[in-house]
């Protein structure tokens, strides 16, 4: 997984049927610098993920891509393939 | 597969159901030279890596599935501790 900051929120009218219902987030991922920096930058490509977890704007989250990110539809298929696994609430680094 | 330097641990606000109980580490992707990678990475740790120890990590989900179920969005997994005495000189 990758750490992302929710950025918005994506509306589809319409969309395909296996997207409705469906929360849609634009994440921003974090790169290493910006984490330890703790600055609440991003800094990576953005894209959407389906997130069920009620994240709000300018939260961090985890997000698994891929098709492991179509497993909560099992066993439904879904055109997913970013999926917000945890809202982060802290993270500890230690040495580098 | 690839190799990891584990950095530190997530603390979650909220996670998907079937991940309860789960340990989650903030890692870096080592590349063979020994420079890690630009973004972080959340491993699901099985194993209790401890923080800046080189790992193992897997991102077939097929374990993860197996673990927790069909309906789990788990991918990265800790498959492995790397012993530092076997290791490239650079892990640890």
């Amino acid at each position: 997984m990758r750490l992302g900051i929710v950025r918005g929120h994506v509306t589809l009218t319409p969309a395909v049927p296996e997207l409705l219902g469906l929360t849609l987030v634009v994440l921003e991922p974090v790169t290493m610098a910006n984490l330890r920096a703790k600055n609440g930058l991003g800094g990576g490509k953005s894209l959407v993920a389906v997130d069920a977890l009620g994240a709000a704007r300018g939260q961090m989250v985890a997000f698994t891509e891929g098709t492991e990110a179509a497993n909560p539809f099992w066993p439904n298929r879904a055109p997913v393939d970013a999926y917000c696994t945890l809202i982060v609430d802290s993270i500890t680094t230690g040495k580098s | 597969m690839f190799l990891a330097r584990i950095d530190g641990t997530v603390v979650p606000a909220a996670k998907h159901a079937t991940l309860e109980g789960c340990r989650f580490l903030v890692a870096q992707r080592l590349e063979a030279d020994g420079s890690a990678g630009a973004e972080p990475l959340v491993l699901i740790d099985l194993l209790g890596a401890a923080s800046g120890s080189t790992v193992l990590v897997s991102t077939d989900g097929d374990i993860a599935r197996e673990r927790y179920g069909n309906t789990t969005p788990g991918r990265m997994v800790v498959m492995g501790i790397v012993d530092p005495v076997q290791g490239t000189g650079r892990a640890a």
